[in-house]
């Protein structure tokens, strides 16, 4: 019982700390430059994947990479101004489902890993997109 | 009845050996947890909020699973498979077997007969469970705000198989026909339904950038050591609220370190009292199709043996 009071107070002492400590997460991933990597190589991926290709057919692969490095920039605290469609907007034409959701984020994760991002930094990052999922999934009305 | 175990048990594997090479739901690894020792997907002695196998809102996914728990005298195999449906809700079904030392059981014929008989062969409590989990809302792992939760509750059917298996001594004689293990200790009844309500949350990057799960669980219960000792006894038949919990950080893609707790009420007393369960884990995640678990248990008291603590095994299987 002593060991998971310890374990759970050594939690409760960082865990929040670093939850909050991204002001140098985007300088220490390497700036705009790894960003544009990760989603180049993530685009490349996903454009193949036959479970995802179809949805992304009408969609400009060169805006799309541009739109989510500008995007994940701002939301790691860099100093990038994301100035395009809101989330549910641009999802609002073609259902996403969250099995597709979630092979896009696998797609990214490997991305992020191949291009030497720590695990640590990878989390981190997805940290700062994983709110964005309500509003990506069954955003079409009818 | 042993034939009966061996074969669900072939045709589980079967099944697992077949299946393996395809990937059944879409969720991210790690996330479904594991198999509990009660078939619940959770951590080892707790129900998660999360629903079994990786299913996304699309999708259907099964997990079976194999454990093994020695603390010396009591060795506890368990084994069953669950079935998630739309990251929504779970069925699952496990049985376990606890095996019971000769020497524990000798102890108890010394007591009862007061040093007349003082050798005994061991035995063997079979409990049935049958559990169903519904998440009733949020996402653990994509919640919008920090304090965000997802949210299930649960319930798991109990049956002790043998509330009424004789012990025998070793002339294969049988002084107490009809009673088993459980009522010998004060138990009243040989099945009951626990109720459970679970809230369970990964904070990406939560913990130096890495990921940290935590899970608390309430739950509601009659019975006495799990069930396997019954449910009950003759000044307690009414529902008790236990506190359940895990804590877990994942250090790597594939592997997660943690502890657990679970507060048992002492309902028997005597030989059977209980104490809070701890556990230290480990669980490796190699890929989606299976994970492997260890775990140093302690179990706090069991009938004659004071301190059990051992280890736990537990292999689980997506399907």
């Amino acid at each position: 019982m002593k060991t998971v009071a310890l374990f759970f107070s050594l939690f409760l002492l960082t865990g929040c700390n670093s939850l909050q400590d991204n002001k140098s997460l985007y300088d220490d991933i390497g700036g705009i430059k790894t960003l544009d990597k990760v989603f180049g190589l993530s685009l490349h991926k996903i454009y193949k994947d036959p479970l995802l290709a179809d949805k992304f057919k009408d969609v400009p692969k060169r805006h799309l990479r541009l739109m989510l490095t500008e995007q994940t920039c701002e939301l790691i605290g860099g100093p990038c101004v994301y100035d395009g469609m809101s989330m549910s907007e641009a999802h609002s034409e073609a259902v996403v489902t969250e099995a597709e959701f979630y092979r896009l984020v696998e797609h990214v994760q490997k991305s992020m890993r191949q291009i030497g991002l720590s695990f640590q930094q990878e989390n981190l990052i997805l940290a700062k997109l994983a709110p964005l999922k309500e509003q990506i999934v069954y955003q079409v009305k009818d | 009845m042993r034939a009966q175990q061996r074969s669900v048990f072939a045709a589980i594997c079967l099944l697992a050996t077949i299946a393996t090479p395809c990937l059944a739901g879409s969720r991210l690894l790690a996330t479904g947890g594991i198999s509990s020792f009660e078939g619940s997907a959770g951590g080892g002695i707790t129900p998660w909020a999360m629903i079994a196998g990786y299913s996304s809102g699309e999708e259907i996914a099964a997990t079976a699973n194999v454990q093994v728990l020695d603390t010396g005298e009591y060795q506890l195999k368990t084994f069953g498979a669950a079935i998630g449906f739309y990251d929504r809700v779970e069925l699952s079904v496990q049985r376990q077997t606890l095996d019971i030392s000769s020497g524990v059981v000798s102890n108890v014929f010394n007591l009862l007969t007061a040093g007349a008989i003082d050798t005994a062969p061991g035995t063997q409590i079979n409990q049935d469970i049958v559990g169903l989990k519904i998440r009733l809302a949020g996402d653990a792992v994509y919640a919008t705000h920090w304090w965000q939760a997802q949210i299930s509750a649960g319930l798991q059917y109990k049956k002790n198989r043998d509330f009424d298996t004789s012990l025998a001594i070793s002339n294969g004689s049988v002084p107490l026909p009809g009673i088993g293990v459980p009522p010998l200790l004060g138990a009243t009844k040989d099945k009951g339904t626990d109720f459970y309500l679970s809230a369970s949350r990964l904070w990406l990057g939560g913990a130096w950038g890495n990921n940290v799960l935590a899970n608390v669980t309430a739950r509601m219960t009659k019975a006495n050591t799990f069930g396997l000792l019954g449910f009950e006894s003759a000044t307690e038949e009414d529902y008790q609220l236990e506190w359940e919990g895990s804590l877990a950080i994942l250090p790597s893609p594939s592997l997660a370190v943690g502890v657990e707790w679970r507060t048992q009420s002492n309902k028997l007393g005597g030989l059977a009292e209980e104490k809070t369960v701890t556990d230290f884990f480990i669980a490796y995640f190699p890929d989606k199709n299976w994970s492997l678990t260890a775990a140093y248990v302690d179990l706090g008291s069991l009938p004659f043996e004071k301190s059990a603590t051992g280890f736990y095994l537990t292999a689980t299987v997506n399907l």
